[in-house]
Order: C-alpha cells, then sequence, then structure tokens
C-alpha cells in the first residue's frame, strides 16, 4: 500500500495545517453558542422546579423509561461519530465515504426520532400532556425542543450528504461540511445533558 | 512525508481519536445509566455521575469537534460550558 493510500485507508488529511483555526464558520459558532445558552437556562429552569417540587419531579421521572433514554443517547453518540469521521473523508478528499458516513448518521438519528416519538406517545396515552405538570411542561419543553433541533440537524446532514455526493467539497474547501458536523455535534452535546438531567440524577 | 512520519500520524490518530473517543462516551454513558438505578444516589454517586457527564462533553468538543486543534479562547468557552452546566445543575439538585 503506498503512502496515498494509507492516508486516505487510515482517513489522514490530505493537507495538514498546524494554525489553530475554528471548525466551520465563525457565524455558525457564535449561533451555537446562542443555542447552548438558551438550553442552558431551560437545564437550570428545570433543576430549581426539580429542587422546589422533589416528589412532582420523583413521581414524573417514573413515568419516563431509562431505556429509552440510553438508546437515544448510543444512537445520538453513534451518529455524531459518524459525522466526525465524514470530517475526515472530506479531508482526505473522499467524498463517497463522507457520504455513506453521513446516511448511517441520518439512520441512526431517524431510529432517535422513533424511541422519542415513541415516548411521547406513551405518555399521551398515560394522560401526561404539556400541561399535567411542571414536570411534564419542561420535559415536554426541553426534550421537544431538541426534538426539533434534530429535524433540523438531519436537513443539514441530508443537505451535506447531497452535496458530497457531487463531489463538491474538498480538503480546502469543507468549512460548510465542518459547520454542518458542528451542528450535529452539538446537538449530541445537548442530548447528553438532557440524559443527565431528566433521566439519570435523582 | 516519510514513511516513519506516516506510522506516527497514523499512531498518533488511533491514540487521540474518534474511535477510542466513541468507546468511553458508550462506556460512561452505560456507567451512569447503572449508577441511576440505584434506589438512593448518595453523594459520592452524584459525583460519578456528573464527572461521567463532564468527561463525555470533554470527549465531544475536543474530539469530534476537534476543538484539540482550535484557538484557545473558543476551546475554553465550550470546555468551561460541558463542566459548569453539569456542576450547576447537580449543585442546584442536591444542595
Amino acid at each position: 500500500m503506498n503512502n496515498e493510500m494509507m492516508k486516505k485507508h487510515f482517513l489522514i488529511p490530505v493537507s495538514q495545517n498546524n494554525t489553530k483555526s475554528l471548525p466551520g464558520d465563525l457565524a455558525m459558532w457564535v449561533f451555537i453558542v446562542m443555542e447552548l445558552t438558551v438550553f442552558a437556562i431551560f437545564f437550570i429552569a428545570f433543576a430549581v422546579a426539580q429542587r422546589v417540587n422533589e416528589n412532582m419531579f420523583a413521581l414524573g421521572r417514573e413515568s419516563l423509561d431509562l431505556s429509552v433514554g440510553l438508546f437515544c443517547t448510543l444512537f445520538l453518540i453513534v451518529s455524531s461519530y459518524f459525522v466526525a469521521l465524514s470530517v475526515k473523508a472530506i479531508k482526505s478528499e473522499d467524498n463517497l465515504l463522507a457520504k455513506r458516513l453521513l446516511i448511517y448518521s441520518l439512520v441512526l438519528a431517524s431510529f432517535y426520532l422513533i424511541l422519542k416519538l415513541s415516548e411521547y406517545s406513551s405518555l399521551a396515552e398515560q394522560g401526561f400532556d404539556l400541561s399535567f405538570n411542571s414536570f411534564y411542561t419542561l420535559y415536554f419543553l426541553i426534550t421537544g425542543f431538541h426534538f426539533m433541533h434534530v429535524l433540523m440537524g438531519m436537513v443539514i446532514l441530508a443537505y451535506m450528504g447531497k452535496q458530497a455526493n457531487k463531489g463538491k467539497y474538498s480538503a480546502n474547501n469543507c468549512s460548510g461540511f465542518e459547520a454542518g458536523a458542528s451542528y450535529w455535534h452539538m446537538i449530541d452535546l445537548l442530548w447528553v445533558i438532557i440524559f443527565f438531567l431528566v433521566y439519570v440524577i435523582h | 512525508m516519510s514513511f516513519t512520519d506516516l506510522i506516527g500520524d497514523i499512531v498518533k490518530l488511533y491514540l487521540n481519536n474518534e474511535h477510542s473517543a466513541l468507546v468511553l462516551l458508550i462506556l460512561l454513558t452505560l456507567a451512569s445509566t447503572l449508577l441511576s438505578l440505584l434506589d438512593q444516589q448518595i453523594m459520592s454517586v452524584t459525583f460519578i455521575v456528573t464527572l461521567t457527564v463532564i468527561i463525555k462533553g470533554q470527549q465531544i468538543v475536543d474530539i469530534f469537534m476537534e476543538f484539540h486543534q482550535a484557538p484557545s479562547k473558543w476551546r475554553y468557552l465550550l470546555l468551561s460550558y460541558v463542566i459548569l452546566v453539569p456542576l450547576i445543575l447537580a449543585i442546584i439538585i442536591y444542595s
């Protein structure tokens, strides 16, 4: 195997740039920081409400299925992993591999959506809705808002895959790809905290 | 680039890369899920669970988002988020 083939096989970027630079666009990072701030406010609201209504939140948490939260986390983590690999594939000038990795990522994100919808449906059947009590108001608000971000992220990933299929990205022209990937990682990061806050600690 | 440089790159890539980050993230998720099954979460368990979230956040920021090679200010901004937010949440709930 020659050097170029090995580079491609191990997803080593074609051009190694040692200068420190922000992955993607600055505008996307400003947007991501704003999104993270909004979610941080929701998280703190949830924690404060839990502190005030401990019994209500304990009962609310009992109605949630921990395994749903676990599998949602695993799906998003592995999905994020494929997106991270797709960025490396683009930097190795392999658009088709990047497209395939994005498809895997989208499939896993779809599993997340199905699981989350099944949980919403199960809660609705039990009579728990947005107005039932503070726990469900905050639960549906936080996870619903995150759900919409996942949908938005999937549209972005699908667009990136379409562009990759046309061979539009290269090692020197991947800023848009990196920006989309960063948005997806933000979604993963937020879910890690949501899983911790809503399903794990009690 | 010589062959030894290439081998060095591969070793570097596989020691500090997405694959090991994925394994760590999955293991930490499973560990925190198991700890959440305990009926009463004592302080040390809470601390460990919070620590798992912080480590997971750090892995996503540094490895998946590739912030280990980003400008320091941005890296510290993101890392402070993944450290402070879980800590604040744990303090509010358990204080």
